[in-house]
């Protein structure tokens, strides 16, 4: 079973009087283990389609999958949760609490779910670990450089061990020697958790690294293909 | 701690002036309102005091049935004789609630200096019974000298008490003698030689032209009657009030005495009147200070979900539930709601205290002399302030909290 599943999924946006159609009809398949980048040029719809892949966004029409599960029957409530569990995301301009340290923006999620404080802040802290930025632990997202930022954001996306990680353009904001560490973060989780990563990205540097890229269009994939990281 | 709490928290720090001028506003809001408040609170326990204590009117006043509506027209039949006076008093005595039981007798009449006459009404009391009560006033009315000159005396029954008014307008000293007259209970007029031992303002303006008070014996002696038209019974605690008047009509009724008991509270027109007055005034005044409240707190918060719109997308991709989001804003709202309120608490005390240690002085409408002018803590009002200001401002919050938790996602997240 496909970890996300989209059938002839089609999003359009109102543009003052105009419907402006930013993906239109994708059938796509991801898969657990997968390092994926979506890619093409601004305006294709690789955003919009990561989105519908995150559950943030809804499609117009068609349907999105998720574990086999259609998510337009869920509730509000019921896709929160299945994005609390499951789905980690990372922005490009990494999206941290401001007023929460290192250690308690990587706890929130956890938090969210309800779990204890003590059990989160030691889930949260092999996490920060693993994202070598432990030694950073208790400074606040100003207090960081942006590579640390993104650091604490991968921390923070993967910190429920979800299935898919969702990735927003997350190297667009770093210089090539840290967007080259956070991306052997990424893939390392990939090969040892098995957790499935999409990027939206047109950064050559991620898209050497991924094992397969899917090419977007005017919100159609023009090219999916595997290739060898 | 709850992130949740952290997170409200530290936002409000985070916008410190912001927050410190709303949480101004809650304070200066919640101290007018408690200030105003305990000054109610004087003014009523001042007029409360001032009838039962000060007037010697006691809690309850027992008359005899249909006294209030035939009594004037045909006294004779609508008085306590003596032996109904001995039997309310017994009855009313082996009441432990009771601690004081005294008769009294209104008239009308004349009052004479020799040269000019004016209409006189005359309250007919028993002066120790009358001294007994009014030394359980507490407070202002307590401290109060209410009249100048001497009490008057059970024995000196000849002595007796004018409005100041009254007083001036037949040019009587303290010191001075009089005539009062009066009709007798049977339609005869009598006339009685008196001596003025104090001048008093009367409660209400009106009256003070007209007022006496005068020992029951002489109302007696002018009515040719041994009996009252009335007679007052003062209670240990106020909330025996209506239990006591059941329960005394009831025990009265049963040995062959019909009685009409009147509360303190419906007798006194001046008590009542006042009250309504300042609690239409209070209502105006907590709803002025509630708007401003939810205004400053619907601005501040709006404010904040504004700035925060992203902070808010971020929070509903991490897994946050659309009531999440409004928890968020109403915790850190009902934060700042009583933080207000505490600061509030702090300048009430402070505005309490200066007008503990300003000593200023008024003249109120029960009292016809200057009196001190107080305000009171009272803990019921501070108590349910400060919860209606949280509550308040939890509310106010739940508008732009809603608007922001219903939001769409993606737009949140990219909103700069």
């Amino acid at each position: 079973m496909a970890l996300v599943e989209l059938k002839a999924v089609r999003k359009s946006y109102a543009l003052g009087e105009t419907m402006i159609d930013a993906v239109r009809g994708v059938d796509l398949e991801i898969n657990t283990h997968e390092f994926v980048a979506v890619w093409g040029p601004s305006g294709s719809g690789k955003s919009t389609l990561c989105h519908l892949m995150g559950i943030i966004d809804r499609p117009t029409s068609g349907s999105v999958s998720f574990h086999g599960q259609d998510v337009a029957g869920l509730s509000d409530d019921r896709q929160s949760e299945l994005r609390n569990h499951s789905i980690g995301f990372i922005f490009q301009s990494f999206n941290l609490v401001p007023v929460l340290t290192a250690l308690e923006n990587v706890m929130l999620p956890l938090q969210v779910r309800g779990e204890p404080r003590e059990l989160a802040r030691e889930k949260a802290m092999a996490r920060l670990r693993e994202a070598n930025i432990d030694s950073h632990a208790h400074h606040r997202p100003k207090k960081l450089s942006g590579g640390q930022q993104q650091r604490v954001a991968i921390a923070r996306a993967l910190v429920t061990d979800p299935l898919l990680v969702i990735a927003d353009e997350p190297t667009a904001n770093l210089d090539s020697v840290t967007a080259h560490r956070i991306l052997d973060l990424m893939r390392e989780v990939n090969h040892t958790r098995g957790t499935a990563f999409v990027f939206s990205t047109h950064d050559q540097r991620l898209l050497d690294r991924v094992t397969r890229q899917i090419q977007l269009s005017d919100g159609l994939i023009t090219e999916d293909k595997i290739v060898s990281a | 701690m709850s992130p949740w709490i952290q997170i409200a928290a530290r936002s409000l720090a985070r916008n410190r002036r912001r927050s410190l001028f709303t949480m101004l506003a809650i304070a200066f809001g919640f101290a007018a309102v408690n200030i105003f408040a305990g000054f109610t609170e004087y003014m009523f326990v001042s007029l409360r005091d001032a009838f039962i204590y000060a007037q010697g009117n006691g809690h309850l006043t027992i008359f005899k049935k249909d006294f209030l509506t035939e009594g004037q027209i045909d006294p004779k039949n609508y008085l306590l004789t003596e032996t109904d006076l001995a039997t309310i008093k017994a009855v009313c005595q082996a009441d432990p609630r009771t601690l004081t039981v005294t008769p009294k007798l209104f008239i009308s009449g004349m009052i004479s200096n020799g040269k000019t006459s004016t209409i006189a009404i005359a309250a007919g009391v028993v002066p120790s019974d009358i001294a007994a009560i009014n030394k359980r006033a507490t407070g202002t009315i307590g401290r109060a000298k209410l009249f100048t000159g001497q009490p008057l005396d059970d024995k000196e029954g000849f002595g007796v008490g004018v409005g100041t008014a009254l007083a001036r307008k037949l040019k009587l000293d303290l010191g001075s003698d009089a005539v009062i007259m009066s009709p007798t209970v049977d339609g005869q007029m009598n006339a009685l030689d008196i001596k003025i031992l104090q001048t008093f303002d009367a409660p209400v303006e009106a009256l003070n032209d007209k007022l006496m008070i005068i020992p029951l014996s002489l109302a007696q002696n002018l009515y040719d009657t041994k009996g009252a038209d009335r007679v007052c019974v003062l209670l240990n605690d106020k909330d025996q009030t209506d239990i006591m008047r059941d329960e005394l009509t009831s025990t009265l009724a049963a040995k062959g005495i019909p009685v009409e008991i009147k509360t303190w509270y419906e007798i006194s027109d001046m008590y009542e009147r006042t009250k309504k007055m300042f609690d239409i005034i209070f209502l105006f005044l907590f709803i002025i200070v509630m708007g401003i409240v939810v205004m400053s707190v619907v601005n501040t918060v709006g404010m904040s979900v504004m700035e925060r719109i992203q902070e808010i997308g971020t929070l509903r991709a991490l897994g946050v539930k659309r009531r999440g989001i409004l928890k968020l804003f109403a915790l850190e709202s009902g934060l700042l709601g009583a933080a207000g309120c505490l600061a509030g608490v702090i300048l009430t005390l402070i505005s309490w205290t200066a007008i503990k240690l300003a000593g200023p002085s008024w003249v109120p409408p029960a009292i016809s002399r200057r009196v001190p002018l107080e305000v009171y803590l009272v803990p019921r009002y501070l108590i349910i302030s400060f919860a209606c200001l949280i509550l308040l401002s939890i509310l106010a919050a739940v508008f732009p909290a809603r608007k922001a938790a219903c939001s769409n996602i993606v737009e949140s997240l990219g909103h700069v």
